[in-house]
């Protein structure tokens, strides 16, 4: 009983997909949100809503509502993207970096 | 499990980015977009309530300042109605010519002239420039409108217009506060040809001038004048609108002069200002009675809510998108601007060209003392930015007064020196000259808003102190080598002359700091006592210096003046105190006679007693004076000597001394003095009121008080800004 209780507030016994998710922190991420945005920045850190902190980040966005458009971009510094606005996220990987950890 | 992702399959998480656009933000060398969003999906599920994934650089308190997208308040960036300005246009918002029917095309250039005129009132009232006059999409692209000679016209000079203000204002530097109004980074402030907005908009007026006159014209002389297109189609309305158009073209032209008459050095475009400002004034009145009309003639406005709309027909105007330019204001969050209705901005342009008629009827007087009380009655309207950067511009342009008076011909005179001093070697001396720039940033801060102000004035305090000590230095070592020759003897007296003056400058600039306080609300009632007793030690001393200051003019003068004639009347009036002093001697009586009464009030019958849950007395005393009390200003005051002239207040004494009475026989002795000064006189007339209701209070509540717990007293300003009259009411 003790043993159990005590296990969420321990590091080690975590699920799978956090520690891979952990391994993620500092790397380049790609956010795309509804309104057709992109954010390029590393991210920093996440909670169980979902909700992503990318820093140094830069905004993407198209100058037209047609694509292809040209792009136009600005430096945004530390943002919050809510998961309810998101709409796509990748991360900067390797060729040759194994790409089974990165998806389910 | 670990094999490297096949070619095939990097390419595909590389295009899983919506609309493929990937292939424009490139990843790394040698690396591929990884879509993880089922991967975090899963972890979000598995994470505990409340857990985070961070790495070891992750602080809570700096990831709180993160700007959270598609926030409104945050994200000025969120992708509102169209991308871009050039979207916007191609999707019909801000078409040329508006409409193909020629009537619809000019109510709709009214209402976008209405509309830029509100946005112009809200930019001034203290937002960004960009969000307001620059969210018209016409004005945004002006080589779009050549066509359309009207809207052209208008949109050149309202450019024109804010450009010069723009230069005003930051020239000025006084909107330390308000720094986003010179914000106009990104936007097309100038234009080719520019210079000449003011022909084209004239060559315009003159189209519409013929065009009013042709439609007036009975119908047999018609025929001569056929030549002339009309204006729009709807024969009817013509008149209407070309009056409507003429007003609106007239008041952009008349305004125009005025800021570029106002910017003439050493304020010689003053009286040319003046008559551009009375033009201006009458043709906002032509545009505020068009109103009606053009209410009538657009159909289909709705009449409710007519007081919020931003154009004179109560129309939304056409071309305008405040979104679109949000970006260009940051660092600023993005904000919803309210822009001003139509109403309030032809009432701020009204009080705007007052304030800068005002300015104009000023006659640039050369006397410090003069220029010290303008500045302070022209604040008293607290006149909004622009007025006040131009008025800054015409106080101090090249280092001098007004353009034209070198700052120690001011200091010689305002010193009460003889006129030949002003040429003397010694407006080299080092902290003379450092003096010199003492007045001019004192002249600048005395026109800023009265928050900057206050603080910036508890700021130079010190320097005012600093410069004093250092003048009285340099003054001993010229008494110590002095051997009495004439020419040294000369600058002892030129010393000796300035430092008083300084002292009583910087008890001027003390009072100046105390009684902006009352302005700005900064006191409590409970705080009053303490505040009344610093501004009575304060012009205490001012009065003490003024009085010195003149004595020794007066006996400068004397030793001249034997050589001269010298009636007896002359040698009496030496020995009266002088009206500047009385002046300030009312204003002592009823500072001291304030701090009696609340003193009193509170010893007696504990009324607004300075208990507090949060502070001491002691401490809000440090807070309100510390400026004061770091300069020593004045000398061997501080808080004990505050609560020793307190602590023993009593009615029974207060009334023996009566304060007030003595301030209404001044007022009353003084009174004729300034017989040609109606501001003096109308303050004066001010503080007596003060000092006779005052008078009263006192009576009732040394009477009624002892038998009458339940009294209550309370202040009010009704009477005079600063001085508040006791209000005594049994509950």
């Amino acid at each position: 009983m003790e043993g159990r209780t005590e296990k969420p507030l321990k590091e080690a016994p975590k699920s799978e997909s956090v520690n891979r998710v952990r391994k993620l922190v500092h790397r380049r991420m790609f956010v795309g949100i509804k309104d057709g945005r992109f954010f390029l920045g590393n991210f920093h850190c996440m909670d169980k809503k979902g909700n992503i902190i990318l820093q140094d980040s830069i905004e993407y966005r198209s100058t037209r509502r047609s694509s292809p458009s040209p792009m136009e971009q600005r430096c945004l510094g530390l943002i919050l993207i809510p998961f309810s606005c998101r709409s796509s996220c990748n991360v900067d990987c390797s060729i040759e970096e194994p790409l089974a950890p990165l998806v389910l | 499990m670990e094999a490297k992702p096949p070619p095939a399959a990097a390419d595909e998480a590389s295009t899983a980015v919506p609309d493929g656009r990937s292939s424009t933000i490139p990843s790394g060398e040698n690396t591929v977009w990884v879509d993880v969003s089922l991967l975090l999906d899963a972890a979000c599920r598995d994470l505990e309530d409340g857990e985070l994934i961070h790495g070891d650089n992750f602080n809570l308190f700096a990831a709180m300042s993160a700007l959270e997208i598609m926030d409104p308040k945050m994200d000025s960036g969120m992708v509102c109605k169209y991308y871009s300005v050039d979207e916007a246009i191609e999707n019909g918002a801000a078409p040329v010519p508006i409409s193909s029917d020629k009537t619809v095309d000019v109510r709709c250039t009214i209402d976008i002239m209405d509309h830029l005129l509100a946005c112009e009132a809200t930019w001034h009232k203290g937002h960004s420039v960009s969000q307001t006059v620059f969210s018209c999409i016409y004005l945004l692209r002006t080589d779009r409108t050549s066509s359309h000679v009207l809207l052209h016209s208008y949109c050149r000079i309202i450019r024109a217009t804010c450009k010069a203000v723009i230069s005003v204002v930051s020239d000025a530097r006084t909107h330390e506060e308000e720094d986003l109004f010179t914000m106009s980074y990104g936007l097309p402030l100038s234009g080719d040809g520019d210079d000449k907005c003011l022909s084209v908009l004239n060559a315009v007026e003159e189209t519409i001038c013929r065009q009013l006159r042709a439609c007036k014209a009975p119908s047999s002389r018609r025929k001569v004048l056929e030549d002339i297109e009309p204006l729009q189609t709807n024969l009817a309305l013509e008149e209407g609108y070309c009056k409507a158009l003429l007003c609106r073209l007239r008041f952009r032209k008349h305004f125009y002069h005025v800021l570029t008459c106002l910017r003439r050095p050493q304020g010689r475009g003053l009286e040319l200002a003046r008559k551009h400002i009375a033009s201006c004034i009458s043709e906002l009145e032509c545009i505020l009675s068009s109103s009606e009309f053009l209410r009538t003639s657009a159909s289909g406005a709705c009449e409710d809510g007519l007081e919020d709309k931003t154009t004179a027909s109560g129309c939304q105007p056409v071309g305008f998108d405040a979104n679109l330019n949000s970006r260009l204001s940051a660092p600023t969050p993005p904000r919803a601007i309210q822009i001003l209705s139509w109403n309030e901005a032809v009432k701020y342009f009204m009080r705007l060209l007052h304030d800068l008629d005002v300015l104009c009827s000023y006659s640039l007087d050369s006397s410090l003392e003069s220029v010290l009380h303008f500045v302070v009655q022209f604040q008293k309207s607290q006149p909004d930015l622009v007025a006040r950067a131009h008025l800054q511009l015409l106080l101090v342009q090249d280092g001098k007064l007004h353009g034209r008076d070198p700052v120690f011909a001011v200091i010689t005179r305002a010193a009460a020196l003889p006129e030949a001093t002003r040429n003397h070697d010694i407006q080299k001396n080092e902290f003379i000259v450092q003096l010199g720039q003492l007045v001019i940033n004192l002249l600048k801060i005395l026109c800023t808003n009265s928050a900057w102000q206050r603080r910036k004035l508890g700021k130079i305090i010190q320097d005012w102190r600093v410069i004093y000590l250092q003048l009285e230095m340099a003054f001993k070592e010229c008494g110590e080598n002095s051997n009495v020759s004439n020419e040294e003897n000369s600058i002892v007296k030129i010393f000796q002359h300035i430092l008083v003056w300084v002292e009583e400058q910087t008890y001027w600039i003390a009072s100046r700091f105390l009684i902006l306080g009352f302005e700005l609300e900064l006191y409590s009632p409970n705080e009053y006592c303490m505040v009344y007793w610093y501004l009575y030690v304060a012009l205490v001393k001012l009065a003490e210096k003024t009085h010195l200051k003149m004595a020794v003019t007066n006996g400068a003068g004397k030793r001249r003046g034997k050589k001269k004639r010298d009636t007896p009347k002359d040698v009496a009036k030496d020995y009266r105190i002088p009206p500047a002093v009385l002046f300030l001697q009312c204003q002592i009586c009823l500072a001291e006679g304030l701090t009696m009464m609340l003193a009193a009030l509170r010893n007696e019958h504990g009324i607004l007693e300075t208990r507090s849950p949060f502070n001491t007395e002691y401490e809000r005393f440090i807070q309100h004076f510390e400026l004061l009390q770091k300069a020593s200003i004045p000398d061997h005051v501080s808080y004990p000597s505050f609560k020793e002239s307190t602590t023993y207040a009593r009615f029974s004494n207060i009334l023996m001394y009566n304060y007030f009475k003595d301030a209404q026989r001044i007022v009353k002795e003084v009174k004729s003095s300034f017989s040609n000064e109606p501001d003096k006189l109308a303050e004066l007339r001010r503080l007596e009121q003060v000092a006779e209701h005052n008078s009263i209070a006192l009576n009732v509540i040394s009477r009624v008080g002892t038998l009458d717990p339940s009294l209550k007293v309370s202040f009010e300003f009704n009477h005079h800004p600063y001085f508040a009259t006791a209000v005594v009411k049994r509950s």
